[in-house]
């Protein structure tokens, strides 16, 4: 009997961990969206008021963010900038973006908003170069606009499907 | 550097080709520079932000660590009849900026009055490459520096710097020595600059180049009447076609300067041709003209 008990609370335990991550999952993109619109924000604004170029740029940017996977990505451009392994921006933020694809929960929607992002970075005048990051930071707006309300609308449901899911296979293997 | 031609190196002895491997003599030996090679050049000069360099690539040019500048030609974008921006690069011209200390020695007597302790108010004159900002650039250094030795006093000398083209600032700092008392205000229309140094530096000597422009005669009026002394430049092979400029006749005729130095490059840059008394110029000037009314 206490081994069923113990193989129970197991089972109950996995569904529960299972349903958070998905939930954790849900709740990071929407973090992760809020940051990358941020970190947009700031490189306009070093852009704008005060031409920083590029790596340095970049630079503050990390360290202003929060949200270390998305600090990450900003500071891998700038690595990828320095060490002059790109012919241009565009070329060291699309490989970020291939190297932080894994640590972060964005979707295919998100990557191709922020792989547009890259289209002339670096190489535009400072009024393009604005209207450039203000529209991607629109497209972002809304992905985590659409993420927050997927988040709320899911985050019962998984819950709830966490708790059951796990009762139900208990009830089964009982 | 020209898109879709050869690559060629100029320098004192003359023009050189060259190739992948080094110096050829036949230009279809040398490497052809591509559109992408210019493309690629300009986002390394600009760390791959050309918004950064905004204001100078609208000028056509760019200042380089070290003191370099980038020279660069392409299409041009107009709003509203003036520059916007400068795009689609055909070619760049690179060059080399060389410091030659001691070069305006010679100058010197001429510019610094030593029984008043006071710099001249001076324009230097030559044709382009005739080397008017080297000597302005060491005129500038040795006025600065001051010389204890010869009882020489050091000046604040204070540099509007509108091309780079002076004190080769790159992001702010001098990368040429342009002396110890010297405060340069880079990228700055020579008119305004000229006003904003006044204002705020209390400079002994103003140093500009390639006075031209009539706002910058009135700026240089501006500054003579303050005491500052003046020390600047005018493209012109003689002083015939320096007098055909209005704003600089305008100036002659009135002795704002009291020296002009003809320089040429006929035993190289910074070769004095002739040195005027601003004064006598002035009144032949005047002479002339009543002359011809």
């Amino acid at each position: 009997m206490l081994a069923k008990c113990v193989g129970a609370l197991c089972i109950l335990s996995a569904s529960l961990w299972w349903s958070n991550l998905q939930i954790a999952k849900l709740k990071a993109r929407v973090r992760q969206l809020e940051a990358f619109r941020l970190g947009l924000r700031l490189l306009a604004a070093e852009v704008g008021y005060t031409a920083t170029p590029l790596p340095r740029a970049l630079k503050q940017v990390a360290k202003q963010l929060g949200v270390e996977s998305v600090s990450a990505f900003f500071q891998a451009v700038c690595r990828n900038l320095q060490e002059e392994k790109f012919s241009d921006a565009t070329g060291a933020w699309l490989a970020a973006i291939e190297a932080k694809r894994e640590n972060l929960q964005l979707t295919a929607n998100d990557w191709m908003i922020l792989s547009r992002a890259a289209a002339g970075l670096g190489g535009l005048g400072r009024d393009d170069q604005l209207k450039q990051l203000a529209a991607a930071e629109t497209q972002l707006a809304a992905q985590a606009a659409e993420a927050a309300a997927a988040f709320a609308g899911s985050e019962k449901m998984w819950r709830y499907l966490g708790i059951l899911s796990g009762l139900a296979v208990v009830i089964l293997l009982l | 550097m020209r898109a879709g031609r050869p690559l060629i190196l100029e320098t004192d002895a003359g023009e050189n080709f060259l190739g992948l491997k080094g110096l050829v003599t036949e230009p279809f030996q040398a490497y052809l520079v591509t559109a992408e090679d210019l493309h690629h050049i300009l986002l390394q000069m600009t760390e791959f932000s050309l918004y950064a360099r905004d204001e100078e690539l609208k000028r056509g040019y760019l200042a380089l660590p070290g003191g370099h500048r980038a020279g660069f030609t392409g299409r041009v974008v107009l709003e509203r009849g003036e520059v916007k921006l400068l795009r689609d690069f055909n070619s760049i011209n690179i060059r080399i900026a060389r410091e030659v200390k001691g070069a305006a020695l010679g100058l010197l007597p001429h510019v610094y009055c030593a029984t008043k302790k006071r710099v001249r108010h001076t324009l230097l004159v030559s044709p382009p490459q005739a080397g008017k900002t080297t000597m302005l650039r060491d005129l500038a250094r040795l006025l600065s520096d001051g010389d204890p030795q010869s009882g020489r006093p050091g000046f604040k000398v204070a540099i509007v710097d509108e091309r780079s083209e002076i004190a080769g600032c790159y992001q702010g700092k001098p990368q040429l020595d342009v002396g110890m008392r010297t405060d340069v205000l880079d990228g700055c229309p020579k008119a305004e600059g000229m006003m904003m140094l006044v204002r705020s530096m209390s400079p002994q000597v103003v140093v500009t180049d390639e006075l031209g422009r009539p706002e910058d005669v009135r700026a240089v009026e501006e500054v003579v009447n303050t005491g500052a002394s003046v020390l600047t430049t005018a493209h012109a092979y003689d002083v015939q076609e320096l007098i055909r400029r209005p704003s600089l006749a305008y100036l002659l005729k009135n002795g704002l300067f009291q020296r002009v130095i003809m320089l040429s490059r006929r035993r190289g840059p910074g070769t004095i041709e002739k040195i005027y008394n601003g004064a006598e110029l002035s009144q032949w000037l005047q002479t002339e003209e009543r002359n011809v009314g």
